[in-house]
């Protein structure tokens, strides 16, 4: 009887099991590998595009989702081979290194007709294109001549040779700017903080020179930030270099002054005379330097361990945020650091999405729906608000869209029943006073134009030294054009090429520089030799007594 | 043919360790080796080694600032330890608690003992540099010279002092020509415990000097992990670094002919 029931039981089992993998066969399920940085989306369950995703195909979708911390280590795994992944999200550089590898897809984005129509199974009617909302600016800049231009494939294959725009090729994401994080109440104190002095300082902050070859001020010395980066402390210092002149009368490799560049051309224009110049610059600097950040920087700054560092905006964004208090601005709280992007030149950077060839090709619907959803005014704003860099949707298109509006107001905390209901976690009623922002409209300047209305009704832009949008760097929006940057003074930076090597070998010069021990080794050797004598003296004395008794 | 006979002996039980070893250390160093000589695109050369030993990247600087650090840090710790070691050897018998406290920093992670120093320093307005380095170096490595000689010494055998008191000689000479020839191998095997990794470490350096004092470790982990991927320079230093290990263990190991005690490393 036993037997006969644990039979039973064995059959059941199998019968079960049998059904459920009928079921899974019959319940066909799509999926997608996606690949992206580390805490780079809104949501990592991607339950918003799942749902997406059924709407427009009827089919439910699996997602798996890996991440990684560096460029570098995305660019070695997809080159290595080792990882099967459909859709990708590298910075601009190590885009362009990836096309002259000829890994990457063509996407074609941005010619609708040619996007949408290579669809198997879309039903059509559903699906709307958004490469309307992308910021037409990111385009332009990445198209202009001193930035990518035409790339050319350089791998070995039927594409060599062969020259294409980037355009065709990624989507972009998410972009920001390279600036310095200060506190300005340190600044204040300093008796530096006035639009005259920093601007005239610009991207001599950080190396605290003001600009007539003197110290910035000397409360700088030992209290300033570099990143722990080649490509934005080069950028920076390349920057510095320029403005102060010092790149005067020297050329490039095909004898072009460097004074006659602009931002893009500049910092792209990776030769040894330029290198030479930077290594000497970081050395120097040095001196006055609190150290070199990778994660600390924001809670040294916060903590009042440093007043500037080197930042991009997102960074900066999150870290002013954090840095509200109560107490200053006589008792009516202020936000303790600021962000500056320097007024003659700077850096611009963005992040966009690319398809590797190695994909999946019965993914390609879910890839490029996936894309597309991205750049919903909705996505946007919820993945502008996890991560606090600028979403490559146009403002505009997000203050047209009441949803993507209400996710903003809710996540700010505004005072906005007409978008949300103002409601705290338990439920109950916030009042007007104890919303961060007692307006939409208040928040949309805050957001949008980086400003606000002072008591006479007058826009202020927070920004009161840069007079630039932290958020929206690029000109277009209507209102206080003297927020917004000339975008021709940024410069994106292409990947070092040949030059990497050299320009790792100047940075590790110019970072082991300054150190020297040999003084420290002259005294240990010093208070040895001391302590040894001493010892000796001792043992004589006591043999000298020891005898005297003896006799 | 020959057959492959199994021989079960309990010499079987050390083949997954051998096999561990092979996998994970010297698998990894034929790595470094095979890395040494290649550049970006994998091709032969030796321009690694050119850029390494012409300094053009600082690191020959490094490896002299490295070495003076490493060496500094080791005469501290020994004229700090040998003392400490000496007195909770000779009152042995309430010892244990005091042993107990010396080793009981290093169950907190050194990691976080570090931060924690960083935020001492800060909150006392102290400079970080040079100073601050060699001071966590010396707090991170004091246990390591502690404990070898430590165990030296308590194993001395106490007749040894009395046959040298009952011959007469007084507490230095006792100390001088019995206690510290027979302790010399625990003040070698301390050395290079604390020596070799104070001559590697990047954490402590990044985090007391802000990344300003850049060490050999430094150095080697710049190459290796950050957005630089010259994985050939790195893979030189990594070289250099164990040559100076094997060295050090040479040396000790010529030096304490003794069997007891030998190079823990």
């Amino acid at each position: 009887m036993k037997k006969f029931l644990s039979v039973l039981a064995l059959l059941l089992l199998v019968c079960f099991a049998l059904t459920a993998l009928v079921a899974c066969k019959t319940e066909q399920k799509d999926s997608l590998v996606i690949y992206n940085w580390a805490d780079y989306i809104f949501d990592e369950d991607l339950n918003e595009f799942k749902q997406y995703y059924k709407d427009v195909t009827g089919k439910n979708i699996d997602i798996t989702y890996v991440t990684f911390d560096t460029n570098e280590t995305m660019l070695t795994r997809l080159t290595k081979g080792d990882s099967n992944v459909d859709v990708v999200c590298p910075s601009e550089y190590a885009i362009q290194k990836l096309i002259e590898l000829d890994m990457v897809e063509p996407l074609y984005y941005f010619d609708e007709q040619a996007y949408t129509d290579s669809f198997v199974s879309v039903n059509k009617d559903k699906y709307v294109h958004n490469s309307e909302n992308v910021e037409p600016g990111i385009i332009e800049k990445v198209s202009a001549s001193d930035t990518f231009g035409e790339i050319e494939i350089t791998a070995e294959g039927a594409n060599k040779g062969k020259k294409v725009s980037m355009t065709d090729y990624f989507v972009p994401y998410m972009y920001g700017t390279l600036g310095i994080l200060y506190n300005k109440y340190a600044f204040e104190r300093a008796g530096i903080y006035d639009e005259e002095t920093l601007n005239k300082a610009n991207w001599g902050i950080l190396f605290n020179d003001d600009g007539e070859g003197n110290l910035l001020s000397d409360k700088l010395t030992g209290n300033i930030l570099m990143k722990d980066s080649i490509r934005d402390s080069y950028a920076a210092t390349v920057f510095y270099l320029y403005e102060r002149g010092k790149l005067d009368g020297l050329t490039d490799d095909n004898g072009v002054p460097y004074a006659d560049m602009s931002a893009g051309e500049l910092i792209n224009a990776v030769d040894d005379n330029l290198l030479e110049a930077v290594k000497d610059a970081l050395t120097e600097q040095k001196q006055q330097l609190f150290g070199y950040e990778v994660d600390f920087g924001k809670d040294d700054l916060l903590m009042g361990n440093a007043i500037v560092d080197l930042a991009w905006s997102g960074d900066a964004l999150y870290a002013v945020e954090e840095s509200w208090n109560d107490e200053l601005n006589d008792g009516e709280g202020d936000y303790e650091l600021a962000y500056y992007v320097p007024h003659t030149t700077g850096n611009i950077w963005f992040d966009g999405w690319v398809v590797p060839k190695t994909h999946d090709p019965d993914h390609l619907d879910a890839i490029k729906l996936f894309i597309n959803y991205l750049n919903t005014a909705t996505s946007a704003a919820e993945n502008s608000l996890a991560i606090g860099y600028s979403p490559a949707v146009k403002a505009s298109v997000m203050l047209a869209d009441e949803d993507a509006k209400a996710t903003l107001a809710e996540g700010y905390a505004v005072y906005a029943p007409e978008l949300w209901d103002v409601v705290d976690e338990s439920g109950a009623p916030l009042a007007q006073e104890d919303c961060d922002f007692a307006s939409w409209e208040e928040f949309e300047l805050y957001f949008f134009n980086n400003s606000y209305f002072d008591e006479e009704g007058n826009e202020v832009c927070y920004d009161e030294i840069s007079h630039s949008n932290w958020r929206y760097p690029f000109a277009g929006a209507e209102q206080n054009a003297d927020n917004y940057r000339n975008i021709d003074s940024l410069g994106v930076m292409r990947d070092f090429g040949t030059q990497n090597k050299a320009v790792v070998t100047a940075w590790n010069y110019s970072r082991s520089a300054g150190v020297n021990a040999l003084p420290m080794l002259g005294w240990t050797a010093l208070a040895v030799a001391v302590a040894v004598g001493a010892l000796f003296l001792a043992i004589w004395f006591k043999y000298l007594k020891n005898s005297r008794v003896r006799k | 043919m020959k057959k492959f006979k199994f021989r079960f002996s309990r010499r079987a039980f050390a083949y997954p360790y051998m096999i561990f070893l092979l996998v994970f250390v010297v698998v990894p160093l034929v790595i470094i080796l095979i890395n040494a000589f290649l550049d970006d695109n994998g091709k032969l050369t030796f321009a690694n080694f050119a850029e390494f030993f012409t300094d053009a990247g600082g690191g020959l600087t490094v490896l002299g600032n490295s070495l003076i650090i490493g060496l500094v840090t080791t005469v501290i710790c020994l004229a700090i330890g040998y003392p400490c070691a000496y007195l909770l050897a000779k009152y042995h018998a309430s010892s244990r608690v005091l042993v107990l406290l010396f080793i009981l920093p290093m169950w907190v992670n050194f990691l976080i003992r570090t931060l924690s120093t960083k935020a001492i320093f800060m909150a006392l307005d102290v400079k970080l540099g040079m100073g601050t380095v060699l001071f966590g170096m010396v707090y991170n490595y004091l246990p390591y010279m502690i404990l070898p000689l430590h165990t030296t010494l308590v194993s001395i055998d106490h007749s040894y002092i009395e046959a040298s008191e009952d011959l007469g000689a007084d507490k230095i000479s006792v100390f001088l020509k019995t206690v510290l020839p027979l302790s010399l191998s625990g003040i070698l095997s301390g050395v290079t415990m604390t020596f070799i990794p104070a001559i590697s470490t990047f954490a402590i350096s990044e985090i007391l000097s802000s990344s300003k004092i850049f060490l050999f470790g430094d150095a080697i982990n710049m190459h290796f992990s950050k957005t630089t991927n010259s994985f050939g320079v790195g893979s030189v230093m990594s070289l250099v670094m164990l040559v100076l290990v094997v060295v050090s263990n040479v040396i000790v190991n010529l030096t304490s002919k003794d069997e007891e005690v030998k190079s823990a490393l």
